[in-house]
């Protein structure tokens, strides 16, 4: 999963960041309005993390862009300001969930989590697919009733392939949700950790789509 | 008791009715002396006529030739007061009614020689007698020099005949100048109410102003009082000013404490930073103050008389619209009945910030279903929030509202919501109220707000100077109302 971080003052940001990395996002940081808008309307993203104060651009109009250009990412908006006027702007900008400062951390990876979770459309935290249980709320994986134990990349292409269970996700899109924006990426990257993971699961979980991607499934071929 | 009255109505009418006594005064007497004047010139002009008759009728040897001596009609009358009577230093001749001369005390300076004669030419003066009764008696009299020294013609006339004139004419005089005076009296009344009307009409205006239903005073004054309402306006903007930078200056310290307060409380969950999670804590008690005082800044700030109105529907909808995807995670059931008309004589700020903390109380507390609903009821419009939660008690919900209680004490979820809510109904004059919801078994608080047309305010303080309180009530009475 990757998220990006939009939030202009650099202690909180490097401290939200590396919080989301121990909980094994993927992160991109943007500090000021113009930045965080443009890699949100460039690049694949998860969700955001918005704060409204911004130089350069305020949040809400780069909320209002992205929605204006079809990008249906879940924001959730990271503010000082604790208006109830000022959220229902917010909302009605488009954003998905508000948080105001200061907050507790675990508030904001639940919330992340949730917002994913539902924009892939599911309703409850767990998602099952044959022995494989993820469970989208405490972001963990459990494979026959075991805790499975995986690394930040593992976790991150296995949780957007369980979101998206039985879809083909697209290698690029993989590549995209998986890595950090400046982050220098191997062709081979991607298949060599689909490799691990086809070890620590039953590799037939992971079908590959020729040509397109790649594919989890309740294993029944 | 003051002399000088302290109202201008009283000060005006006051200056009005004496100069206007003072001129009625001068009237009376400058008509009145006229008038003398005028009834006296009558009788001279007959008691000259005599005089110079007889003045001719003075031989220059100082003696009277009768046959020349005629007596006018007026004298030859009995009893009519009339009489005249010439004394040389020799002899006295008189008729008609017998009077006293006064000795000439001083001869009469002589007039420029016109070339005529010493008789011709002369004329007669004034001089004042009495009679045998002792009444004023009004004479006019000639010295005609004659070879046996000056002779006094004195013809004299009642006086009462005079003063029974005078007194004719000065009766229907006074009582015209009474009536004159009382009907000036009456106009100046009238027109100092309609000349102070507009100050009565400011006086309303600036209440409406306080109350919030007006933004400034009209600029359509008179020439005297439009300079103080431009200045009022002036005022006004500047009050307004100050509450937006307040309100700017707050917002701007809440972006300012609340960051780095962010900052901190990320930095703690580093590993090993705070281990037993005091440090933390310590971080939540200091966003709880903030919180507090910023929401109480913001209370005691209100949007006040910028735009005191806002249409209820929309703002519910979209409050409920963000609280569903806040609590996204806990479906509950909403049911709104809030007519789309329905206008609350509220800053829309505060109308968001009351509705919005109460419904995300509702929300938090719900088990699955929320009632909203709405009624207009007598100048109030009151907003009721039920949920299906758990309801405080009745001596809990006795305790909540009490005034200076701070809830977020209690530590039971229920925390500033109600307390900002309250205070912000307070001030804009309506009122909370909080009991048991009959449909869901919840809590159920009512929130009661003045709508804009013939509002109630609810008020439980006292404003200060409330507009009208200055106005004595003699003045009450006789400026237009309304």
């Amino acid at each position: 999963m990757r998220v990006l971080l939009v939030e202009d003052d650099a202690i909180l940001s490097a401290g939200i960041a590396r919080a989301l990395r121990a909980e094994r996002f993927a992160v991109d940081i943007a500090a000021n309005g113009e930045d965080g808008g443009h890699l949100g309307a460039t690049e694949l993203y998860d969700a955001a993390v918005l704060d409204l104060g911004l130089p350069k651009r305020d949040g809400v109009s780069v909320l209002r862009d992205w929605r204006a250009a079809d990008r249906r990412l879940p924001v959730l908006i990271l503010t000082a300001r604790d208006g109830w006027s000022e959220k229902v702007a917010g909302f009605k900008a488009g954003a998905d969930d508000y948080l105001t400062k200061p907050f507790r951390m675990e508030e904001l990876v639940m919330r992340l989590r949730a917002l994913v979770r539902r924009a892939a459309g599911h309703a409850a935290p767990q998602i099952t697919c044959g022995p494989l249980t993820f469970d989208a709320q405490l972001g963990q994986f459990e494979l026959d009733g075991l805790p499975l134990r995986l690394t930040a990349f593992e976790w991150r292409v296995l949780s957007t392939l369980a979101l998206r269970k039985e879809a083909v996700i697209e290698r690029a899109e993989l590549i995209e949700r998986v890595y950090e924006g400046d982050a220098d990426v191997d062709s081979n990257s991607i298949e060599v950790i689909i490799g691990r993971l086809r070890k620590k699961l039953d590799a037939a979980m992971i079908e590959t789509v020729r040509g397109r991607g790649y594919r989890l499934t309740g294993g029944a071929a | 008791m003051r002399i000088w009255p302290r109202s201008l109505f009283g000060r005006l009418l006051g200056s009005a009715t004496l100069t206007t006594i003072a001129a009625l005064a001068f009237a009376a007497f400058a008509i009145g002396h006229m008038l003398e004047r005028f009834v006296t010139r009558g009788l001279d002009q007959q008691l000259d006529a005599q005089v110079l008759v007889l003045a001719r009728a003075v031989r220059p040897d100082g003696s009277l030739d009768r046959a020349r001596a005629i007596s006018l009609p007026a004298f030859e009358e009995q009893g009519s007061g009339w009489g005249w009577r010439v004394d040389s230093p020799t002899k006295r001749w008189a008729h008609g009614a017998a009077f006293a001369a006064p000795p000439e005390r001083q001869p009469p300076a002589p007039p420029p020689d016109r070339g005529e004669g010493a008789a011709a030419g002369l004329r007669p003066h004034p001089a004042e007698g009495r009679d045998e009764r002792g009444d004023h008696v009004h004479l006019r009299r000639l010295v005609v020099p004659s070879g046996a020294g000056p002779v006094l013609v004195t013809a004299g006339g009642p006086r009462r005949i005079a003063i029974a004139h005078l007194r004719e004419a000065m009766a229907p005089l006074l009582g015209s100048l009474a009536l004159l005076g009382g009907a000036l009296a009456l106009a100046t009344i009238l027109q100092l109410r309609l000349g102070l009307r507009p100050l009565r009409r400011l006086l309303a205006e600036l209440g409406e102003v306080r109350a919030g239903r007006l933004r400034q005073i009209s600029t359509d004054q008179p020439a005297e009082i439009a300079p103080l309402a431009a200045e009022l306006n002036a005022l006004i903007e500047q009050s307004e000013a100050g509450l937006a930078h307040a309100r700017r200056h707050v917002s701007n310290l809440a972006h300012g404490l609340k960051t780095p307060l962010a900052a901190l409380g990320v930095r703690l969950t580093e590993p090993g930073r705070d281990p037993d999670g005091s440090l933390a804590d310590m971080v939540a008690q200091i966003d709880d103050r903030v919180r507090h005082h910023l929401g109480r800044a913001r209370a005691a700030a209100p949007g006040g008389t910028q735009r005191a109105r806002a249409e209820l529907a929309p703002a519910i909808t979209d409050l409920t619209a963000a609280l569903e995807r806040i609590h996204a995670e806990r479906p509950i059931r909403v049911a709104c009945e809030v007519a789309a008309d329905l206008v609350v004589a509220v800053d829309p700020q505060d109308l968001d910030e009351m509705a919005g903390n109460l419904l995300d109380n509702a929300w938090r507390h719900a088990r699955s279903a929320i009632r909203i609903a709405a009624q207009a009821m007598s100048g109030l419009v009151e907003l009721s929030i039920e949920d299906d939660g758990r309801c405080l008690s009745d001596v809990a919900i006795g305790e909540a509202l009490m005034p200076g209680r701070r809830l977020d004490e209690r530590g039971d979820g229920h925390g500033f919501g109600l307390s900002i809510a309250q205070e912000l109904a307070e001030l804009n004059g309506g009122a909370l109220s909080l009991d048991r919801s009959p449909v869901l078994a919840g809590l159920r608080v009512a929130l009661t707000l003045p709508s804009p047309r013939s509002p109630r305010r609810l008020d439980r303080r006292p404003m200060v100077g409330r507009p009208g309180a200055g106005i004595p009530k003699t003045l009450c009475l006789l400026l237009p109302s309304g």
